[in-house]
C-alpha cells in the first residue's frame, strides 16, 4: 500500500511540471524518440534527461533502445484505467476506419482513372 | 471475443475492391492511415503471409518515428487480411509496445463494401496491471483527467 500511494506521489509529482506535461502530450499521439521530445525545449540534454527520468520513475512513461535511439512511449494502464485505454484503442481504430471510408469515396470511387497514379 | 476485443464496422460507398486498393496500394494507405497533419510513410506492406508490415510517421516536417511494426498473418484479396504486431517479417518474434492482432475483412454489401476491424488485444497483461492497481479505485482515472487538464497549457 505504501508503495502504491508512493507511485500515486511520484506520478503527481512528474506531472507538476510544464517540460513534463508536454513531454506527455506530445506522448499521446504515439512513441518518439528522445531528440524529438527535446527538440522543442530550450534547455540542455542532460537537464531534459532529468525530466525524462522522473516521468519514467512514475511509471508515467517506459522507453527502449533500438540501435543508438531511444524511444520513449506512454504507459497507458498507468494513465487510464482498462477500460479507457480501451476507448483509446476504439478511438484509433475509428478514426482509420473513417479516414479509409473518406478516402476511398472520395479518391477511390467513381472516376475509372483515379487508380492511375 | 473477450472484453480487451474491439469490433469496428463500417460501411462504405465503394465496391470491396476500391477499398482493397486503398489497405494494398502504399500510396493510398499513406493518405489515411495516420491523422493529418502528421504524416506517414510505409516502409513495407507485403501483403502475404509472413510478409513485413511497417509504417513511419512525422510531425511538422522531423524525422519519421516508429509507428507500427508487424507481420501479415492472412490475405485474401480483396476479402479479408490479417496482421499482427507480436511478430515482425517473417515470423521473427516481436517485443511490441503494444500487442494486436487485427483482421480486417470487406465484404460486398448494397452498392458498398462492409469494412470491419476486428481487434484482439492481450487482454491478460492490460488487466492484470488494472488489477494491481484497483486498490486506488481510479486513480488512473484522476491522473488521465489531470493530463488531460494540462494538455490545455
Amino acid at each position: 500500500m505504501a508503495n502504491n500511494l508512493a507511485l500515486l506521489d511520484s506520478a503527481f509529482h512528474a506531472l507538476a511540471d510544464p517540460t513534463r506535461r508536454a513531454v506527455i502530450s506530445r506522448l499521446r499521439s504515439g512513441p518518439a524518440s528522445v531528440g524529438e521530445l527535446a527538440r522543442p525545449f530550450a534547455i540542455g540534454l542532460p537537464t531534459f534527461m532529468k525530466h525524462l527520468r522522473v516521468l519514467e520513475d512514475s511509471g508515467l512513461i517506459a522507453s527502449g533502445k533500438t540501435g543508438r535511439v531511444r524511444t520513449c512511449r506512454l504507459e497507458p494502464a498507468r494513465l487510464a484505467d482498462a477500460e479507457a485505454w480501451l476507448a483509446e484503442q476504439r478511438a484509433v481504430w475509428e478514426g482509420r476506419a473513417e479516414r479509409l471510408s473518406h478516402y476511398v469515396e472520395n479518391h477511390l470511387h467513381g472516376s475509372s482513372d483515379d487508380d492511375e497514379r | 471475443m473477450t472484453s480487451a476485443d474491439l469490433k469496428i464496422s463500417r460501411f462504405i460507398k465503394a465496391p470491396p475492391a476500391a477499398v482493397w486498393r486503398a489497405w494494398s496500394d502504399p500510396r493510398h494507405f499513406e493518405q489515411w492511415w495516420i491523422p493529418a497533419p502528421i504524416e506517414c510513410k510505409v516502409v513495407k506492406l507485403d501483403l502475404r503471409p509472413g510478409g513485413g508490415f511497417e509504417t513511419l510517421m512525422r510531425e511538422g516536417g522531423g524525422e519519421f518515428q516508429p509507428h507500427v511494426e508487424g507481420c501479415f498473418l492472412e490475405i485474401v484479396p480483396g476479402e479479408r487480411l490479417s496482421f499482427t504486431t507480436s511478430l515482425i517479417e517473417g515470423w521473427r518474434p516481436a517485443e511490441p509496445w503494444l500487442a494486436v492482432t487485427a483482421i480486417m475483412t470487406f465484404t460486398p454489401e448494397g452498392d458498398g463494401t462492409r469494412y470491419t476491424a476486428h481487434v484482439l488485444h492481450r487482454n491478460e497483461t492490460e488487466s492484470r496491471k488494472h488489477d494491481e492497481m484497483g486498490f486506488y479505485e481510479g486513480w488512473g482515472t484522476a491522473i488521465a483527467q489531470l493530463a488531460r487538464l494540462v494538455e490545455a497549457d
